[in-house]
């Protein structure tokens, strides 16, 4: 049996001093993983004394547009992703890939913090973060600390979380003129995990439309969300009229399983993440030469 | 596991409750307030059964603390009901066969109330959006989409 104490404030402050004062605190917001764990009684839930609900905390609501970056509270829903123009306008990629979660009753109480500290290899709101090159911002007691979103996570279900930090913020850069996005996803969560697969693409397309500063992070392909700097690689300093669709789709399938190695669902996957990329290319290159 | 004491509105009224640490919505709507119109099916988010309108949106209560929900404003099945008299989507349910078995019933109203809250005349697609989170084992969908969209035109 599962027991502890419920704890709730609408404080950073008094979050952290919780967080500080007492060991074993698992923290709340919108409850759409955790309750799930705790009705299934999950093994991968930790052992905890107190459950500490942050979801009523107004400051971590907050979307901002600071220097540059676009700063999210992390219990922003993914409803609130998906109507926000600060969102829509800078970060199409991060608004698509929130629509396809889910139900409308799971949009509206998930946030994007649980999303990312589940750490979910499927979670989709990963793939198009890191592709943006979001960073997390992590507060404790002790002060601040910003780690890049890529290096925060640290494996299935894993991040360089400490126990007495909450995650305040995630900081996306933004994106300069010429920088296109795409996210691409099929399958549902609920789908046999074969048939599960995700993608995002944001890339810069110059003046002469050469490809540059290439992002590409795949969902549900690896054990955890990770970018293809083999893939990034290849599709830099190509011309969006000379790119060949296909070889760049053969180099995703190879780099996707030099990461997993031969498993049962490679015969399947490999093919589908070359679909996946050429569809985003395909897609982005048409937008760009309605552009020109 | 000590309780804590909430106080939030359903239905119009409001009412402050000592709850369990683990206390779902879904539970202290049932249990304690006996309100047993919302129904529980999966208990983890999947089936909509349990939906209720929380601050204006639609919300599974079986994934919500009510510890979580202090000062906030909850509507269930039977605060759609005013004065004894139907709200028009329940009216348009029993009109257009929308309901069978009626287990999946007071979701599905919760979360077509929902849209209609922020959205008086949602096209085909938006209802299927809103309905996404909810299952119905009976009718098919058809005649629940064509009730929404009778009140919705
Ligand atoms: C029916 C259903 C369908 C779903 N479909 C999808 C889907 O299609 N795609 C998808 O990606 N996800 C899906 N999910 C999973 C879930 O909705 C998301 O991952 C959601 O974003 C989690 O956010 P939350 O606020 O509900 O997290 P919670 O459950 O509250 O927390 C999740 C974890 O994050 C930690 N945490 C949360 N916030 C913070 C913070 N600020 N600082 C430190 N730690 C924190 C918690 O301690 C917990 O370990 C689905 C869930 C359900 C029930
Ligand atoms: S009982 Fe809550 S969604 Fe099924
Ligand atoms: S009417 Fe029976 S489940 Fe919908």
């Amino acid at each position: 049996m599962i027991s502890y104490e419920f704890l709730t404030t609408q404080k950073i402050e008094e979050a952290l001093n919780y967080l500080d004062k007492f060991s074993k605190v698992h923290i709340l917001a919108g409850g759409t993983d955790l309750l799930v764990n705790l009705y299934k009684e999950s093994p991968r839930l930790p052992d905890f004394d107190y459950l500490l609900d942050i979801s009523n905390i107004p400051e971590l609501k907050i979307i901002n547009s600071i220097n540059k970056f676009i700063e999210i509270g992390p219990l922003v829903t993914h409803s609130r992703l998906i109507n926000e123009p600060l969102i829509k306008n800078n970060f199409p990629v991060l608004m698509e890939a929130a629509y396809t979660i889910g139900s409308t009753q799971i949009r509206n109480r998930g946030t994007i913090g649980g999303n990312i500290v589940n750490a979910s290899p499927a979670a989709d709101l990963l793939p198009p973060l890191i592709a943006l090159r979001a960073e997390v911002e992590l507060t404790s007691r002790k002060g601040k600390r910003v780690l890049p979103l890529e290096e925060f996570l640290a494996g299935p279900y894993k991040t360089k979380l400490q126990a007495n930090e909450l995650l305040t913020k995630i900081k996306i850069p933004l994106l300069s003129d010429n920088y296109y996005t795409d996210f691409q996803k099929i399958g549902r969560r609920k789908a046999l995990s074969i048939a599960r697969l995700s993608l995002a693409l944001v890339t810069k397309i110059d003046e002469e439309g050469i490809f540059q500063d290439t992002r590409v992070v795949p969902g549900s392909a690896t054990p955890y969300p990770q970018s293809l700097p083999v893939t990034e690689e290849a599709i830099n300093g190509i011309s969006i009229f000379q790119i060949n669709l296909e070889e760049i789709g053969k180099i995703t399938s190879n780099e996707m399983v030099s990461i997993t190695g031969e498993r049962w669902s490679t015969p399947y996957k490999k093919p589908t993440i070359a679909v996946l990329i050429k569809r985003a290319l395909e897609r982005i290159i048409k937008e760009a030469k309605t552009n020109e | 596991m000590s309780k804590v004491t909430v106080t939030f509105i359903v239905n119009g009224k409001e009412v402050t409750l000592k709850v369990g640490p683990k206390e779902r919505l879904i539970d202290t709507l049932r249990e304690q307030l006996k309100l047993t119109g919302t129904k529980e099916g999966c208990g983890i988010g999947e089936c909509g059964a349990c939906t209720v309108i929380l601050d204006g949106k639609a919300v599974s209560s079986c994934l919500i603390l009510t510890g979580q929900i202090g000062g906030s404003e909850v509507l269930t099945i039977e605060g759609l009901e005013v004065d004894g008299k139907l709200d028009s989507l329940q009216k348009a349910f029993i009109d257009c066969h929308a309901i069978q078995c009626g287990f999946c019933t007071p979701g599905m109203l919760m979360s077509a109330k929902a849209l209609l809250i922020h959205n008086p005349h949602p096209n085909r697609e938006e209802i299927k959006t809103a309905l996404e989170g909810n299952l119905c084992r009976c009718t098919g969908y058809e005649q629940i989409i064509e009730a929404i969209e009778s009140v919705a035109k």
